[in-house]
């Protein structure tokens, strides 16, 4: 049986242009993730990882190409129906965390659930269920000022998953944190995908890529090398 | 939803708190100031609409023109009146007021001077609302020697309370020890935002004159009540043919003239209406009941108020934008976890709305309790009542709606376009966003404020030119004796005796001054051809021969009166207007006649012959030019003016009350100083002034408020450019010059801008003023330098702090 794809790009080009240069960021380049797949991307700085990412997460238009997600062609939706897409389907880590310093954790996490209409009691339960599997419910009322760095990145885990999103993207989500700290987030990480959600993650780190099933090494904004991890 | 943007809102305010501070005092600052103008205007806006029917009543006015002399009336022909009412079935009703002028109340054993009393038709209660207590109003004022008083009368004669005022009814009220009035009724004091404010109202009935049936002759102020849903205009165009009937016949039999032959000379006279509530603001004529405003400084006042919420919001504009980079990642992760672009504007308005909300909360108490400190500077008695407040809060909410819109606007649609990918990666953070847009709100802030200055400056320099001008006679050291007529026969006794008392250099008795409100004017014709295109129509006053000495005025020509002179009863003094109006080359012993009224020829005259000719001296306001007077000698008892020199004023002046006291043992002298009286009649524009300085000043002071935020933000955004430049060795003063000068450029445009507008601005101020000062450069200059001086030690301040900042910190947190 064929494994559904959760997202195929075909052919997809991305260029930054300035006034005096044209920079390939993209170049034709062809993914296909299935879903429940774990994926790392690797590669060099300016490779076009970000890049990538970015349009994978629907932050960013490319200039050609394709981009069928759950077997529907996105590449030229509107910012409108892109952030639709984006909120009921796909949940971000970043490396510095990007939590909103002026709400707690709790309404860090909440946030999504508001923007996706989720009335009030609905909301508490499932935040309150999902801070208590980050391990973090006892931080519920601290704001991110007050949280080291690794439970920050768990409370920033903890707001991408609440909405029980199909996808997550992480952008070198240990980048910021110590071995120890970044293992934990590893490892959570692991078993949300274990739990069925499709990650793709953007690392540096030979040793975080080695929690995902495949990597995929990017060069000049091209394919070099796609590994199978047992 | 609300609850999560309420919520971040005041999170977000209160961990910026400076930013916050900055917002709500300056915000505040504004509104207070605007509310103080608000209540000033509506206070203005207000006058005589307590009247039920005040959009129904109309004041018929006059303007006459004889030969070169234009005249303009706020009084009619004693029968008008009554003729409108019954010639023209559209009026409802009509009614004469008359001022009566002073009079001696007797309360007990003592006369008490009162000023505010007027005659009125019975039909005053008809036409104006003025609730009575007790007594009818139909009948009150339709005997003669009825008087009807107010609370306050009530109070001070009967020692009446509420309650009581019906035993007023009835009683009789003594004036001058020799006329009995019977009490008719009690009304409510009248609002203070009436054209006319009187504490008695007698009778017309009591007045003899008010029966006169001339129609040459104007004298009383004469309102007109519509019938519902009648057209004024109609009385309007009916008017002049009304005028014919009535006054052209009267102008044929007793001047032998016809209407026509009058209007074939050039002259004319003509009735207008004046709608009861433009009274107050617009009307500006001979023989008004009362002191009235000006719609100009409504104007001006309104327009500074709009300023100064202007510069208030662009601060909050400014500061918003500047922290957007701060602000820049919550949008971007916001967006990314779905928060559309309307959820975004929604959240930022509600911030900038709840900012104002507290502002106008902080600016109504402030209001308050500025208030009686404002009303000492208007010169005015507002109070915010429960009346007030029906409108205010309203009015209230709106301003924190619209302003809180209005300045967040744009930081809301600004803020809520970032790029989630663009904030995310940092692209934006480094830029100090949104320049262009905050330069041009700081050059309009600063061109506000240095228009501000300008209009101060101008204001200040023409009222001092008015306090400085040579005004053509002395007004400093003259005592004046206000109530000299109620001596009658013993005036000039009591002026024989103060010129002999010692620090007494001379003394004239007259009660037409520079500074008094005395006025008359007559007809004067320069040859027995009674022509009526060359007939002067000059003050004409009446004086001793101690006058000119007296006020310290200076003879152009010829002499002044003496008392040896037995002729000098025939002779007269013209100023040199009136010489240059006659046309006269050599004006000395050439002959004047003066018409008695009625018939124009040399049989119904009096024949003067010019004996000098007095400098020009100022007698009305600076606003006009100085015109026609002729003096002549009579025994006007009117006042006595009384030039000092003494270093023990007090003392004087009790020696002067002595001698009162010993001719008039039951009368209160009245008295003065020339002065004082002067600067009374420009208390307005020094109110103006003193209103427009503190203004001025918190604007500059809101403006400073927005610069000091902005700068420090810009210091902030450099933080890491300075640490390198320090680092490479920039001095302390090449830091703070850089950081610096990027706000001057934009002060300096501002003057560019505000200096012409200024000058140009004010000049039309100016034209108002017959007398006035040039706009000097050095007032373009210092409004400029005080402009440049204060936003520079503004910015400075956060410039230096910025350059004395040491580099490794600012470079360790790359």
């Amino acid at each position: 049986m064929q494994e559904a794809k959760m997202i195929k790009i075909t052919d997809l080009e991305k260029f930054y242009r300035t006034e005096e240069v044209e920079t390939i960021a993209l170049n034709k380049l062809s993914i296909e993730v299935k879903k429940g797949e774990f994926v790392a991307i690797m590669g060099p700085s300016g490779c076009g990882k970000s890049t990538l990412l970015n349009i994978l997460g629907m932050l960013d238009d490319p200039d050609d190409g394709s981009y069928m997600f759950n077997g529907v062609e996105v590449a030229h939706y509107t910012e409108r129906k892109r952030a639709d897409l984006r909120k009921h389907n796909i949940g971000f880590v970043f490396q510095s965390f990007n939590l909103i310093d002026e709400l707690t954790v709790f309404e860090n996490v909440e946030l999504p659930l508001i923007y996706t209409g989720v009335p009030s009691a609905e909301r508490v339960k499932r935040v309150e269920e999902v801070l208590d599997k980050m391990q973090i419910m006892h931080r519920r009322n601290h704001y991110p000022q007050q949280l080291s760095g690794g439970q920050q990145q768990r409370v920033a885990i903890a707001r991408a998953v609440v909405n029980k999103p199909k996808l997550i993207l992480a952008d070198e989500p240990t980048g910021n944190l110590d071995s120890s700290n970044g293992n934990d987030v590893m490892e959570l990480l692991t078993d949300l995908n274990e739990q069925g959600t499709t990650i793709i993650m953007v690392t540096h780190s030979e040793h975080d890529a080695r929690y995902s099933h495949r990597i995929i090494r990017l060069l000049d904004g091209q394919t070099v090398m796609e590994n199978i991890m047992i | 939803m609300i609850r999560n943007y309420i919520k971040t809102a005041y999170r977000s305010l209160i961990k910026n708190k400076g930013f916050t501070v900055l917002n709500v005092l300056g915000l505040s600052l504004g509104l207070a100031s605007c509310l103080l103008i608000i209540l000033y205007v509506a206070d203005e806006l207000s006058y005589d609409r307590y009247n039920t029917k005040a959009d129904r009543i109309y004041r018929v006015n006059e303007d006459l023109k004889l030969g070169e002399n234009n005249v303009h009336y706020a009084v009619c022909m004693p029968p008008l009146a009554k003729t409108l009412k019954s010639d023209f079935t559209y009026v409802e009703n009509t009614v004469r007021i008359k001022n009566v002028g002073l009079r001696h109340v007797k309360k007990g054993t003592t006369n008490i001077l009162e000023n505010n009393i007027a005659f009125a038709d019975p039909s005053l209660f008809d036409v104006f609302t003025l609730p009575m207590i007790n007594g009818n109003p139909a009948s009150a004022l339709a005997e003669p020697n009825s008087v009807v008083i107010n609370e306050t009368i009530a109070k001070k004669y009967f020692n009446s309370t509420p309650g009581s005022y019906r035993d007023v009814v009835g009683k009789t009220l003594t004036f001058d020890d020799n006329t009995f009035y019977k009490v008719t009724g009690v009304i409510r004091d009248l609002p203070r935002q009436s054209h006319f404010n009187y504490d008695f109202f007698i009778s017309m009935s009591t007045f003899p004159d008010s029966r006169s049936t001339e129609w040459l002759r104007s004298d009383y102020n004469t309102y007109v009540l519509f019938k519902e849903a009648s057209d004024h205009k109609k009385l309007e165009t009916a008017l002049p043919a009304f005028l014919n009937k009535y006054s052209g016949a009267q102008m044929q039999s007793q001047l032998n003239m016809s209407m026509a032959a009058f209007e074939k000379g050039g002259s004319f006279f003509r009735l207008n209406l004046t709608p009861l509530t433009d009274i107050h603001l617009k009307s500006n004529r001979s023989g008004e009941l009362g002191p009235n405003g000006t719609v100009q400084y409504v104007y001006i006042f309104s327009a500074i108020a709009l300023f100064i919420l202007l510069i208030a919001c662009v601060n909050f504009m400014n500061l918003s934008t500047a922290r957007s980079s701060n602000r820049a990642r919550e949008v971007g992760v916001r967006k990314v976890l779905g928060s559309a672009k309307r959820h975004l504007i929604t959240q930022f308005l509600t911030e900038s709305i709840m900012v104002t909300f507290a502002a106008t909360v902080i600016a109504l108490f402030s209001t308050v309790a500025l208030l009686p400190a404002f009303n000492q500077l208007a010169g005015k008695e507002l109070s915010i009542s429960a009346q007030t407040l029906t409108w205010l809060i309203p009015a209230l909410l709106f301003i924190v709606l619209f302003v809180g819109a209005m300045a967040g606007s744009y930081p809301a649609f600004y803020l809520s376009s970032f790029q989630p990918i663009d904030v995310l990666k940092g692209k934006l953070s480094a830029g100090f966003k949104g320049a262009g847009l905050r330069s041009f709100l700081v050059v309009l802030q600063f061109s506000i404020s240095i228009f501000l200055i300008i209009g101060t400056l101008v204001i200040y320099n023409q009222l001092n030119y008015i306090q400085t001008k040579n005004l053509g006679y002395n007004r400093n050291q003259v005592l004046i004796v206000q109530n000299t007529f109620e001596l009658n026969n013993q005036a000039r006794v009591f002026k024989q005796e103060v010129k002999q008392l010692p620090g007494v250099i001379n003394a004239t008795l007259t009660g037409f001054l520079p500074t008094s409100n005395w006025k008359n004017t007559s007809i004067f014709f320069k040859d027995a051809a009674f022509d009526q295109k060359k007939a002067l129509f000059p003050q004409t006053w009446e004086i001793d021969e101690d006058y000119i000495k007296t006020l310290d005025m200076k003879m152009a020509l010829g002499r002044n009166f003496s008392s040896q002179m037995l002729t000098d009863s025939s002779g007269i003094i013209i100023n040199e207007s009136a010489a240059k109006f006659l046309g006269l080359k050599d004006p000395l012993n050439k002959p004047l006649y003066r018409s008695n009224g009625g018939k124009q020829d040399i049989s119904n005259s009096k024949e003067y012959h010019i004996i000098g000719v007095v400098k020009d001296f100022n007698f009305s306001s600076l606003r006009d030019v100085i015109s026609p007077v002729v003096l002549v000698l009579a025994q006007n008892k009117g006042a006595l003016s009384v030039r000092v020199n003494t270093t023990n004023l007090p003392f004087l002046l009790s020696q002067i009350k002595d001698k009162w006291k010993a001719l008039s043992p039951n009368i209160q002298m009245n008295f003065s100083f020339m002065d004082q009286d002067f600067d009374a009649s420009y208390r307005a524009e020094q109110r103006v002034g003193r209103i427009f300085i503190v203004f001025t000043s918190l604007a500059i002071i809101i403006a400073c408020l927005g610069l000091f935020g902005l700068a420090a933000y810009a210091a902030e955004q450099r933080t890491k450019e300075i640490g390198i430049r320090k680092i490479l060795g920039a001095s302390i003063t090449t830091i703070a010059g850089m950081l610096s000068i990027d706000f001057l450029k934009l002060v300096f445009i501002a003057i560019l801008i505000s200096l012409p507008a200024g000058w140009f601005l004010m000049n039309k101020w100016l034209q108002d003023f017959a007398y006035r000062v040039n706009i000097q450069w050095w007032v373009l200059v210092l409004a400029g330098f005080t402009a440049v001086l204060i936003a520079f030690i503004t910015i400075s301040f956060q410039s230096i702090k910025a350059a004395l900042s040491n580099p490794v910190n600012s470079l360790r947190s790359e």
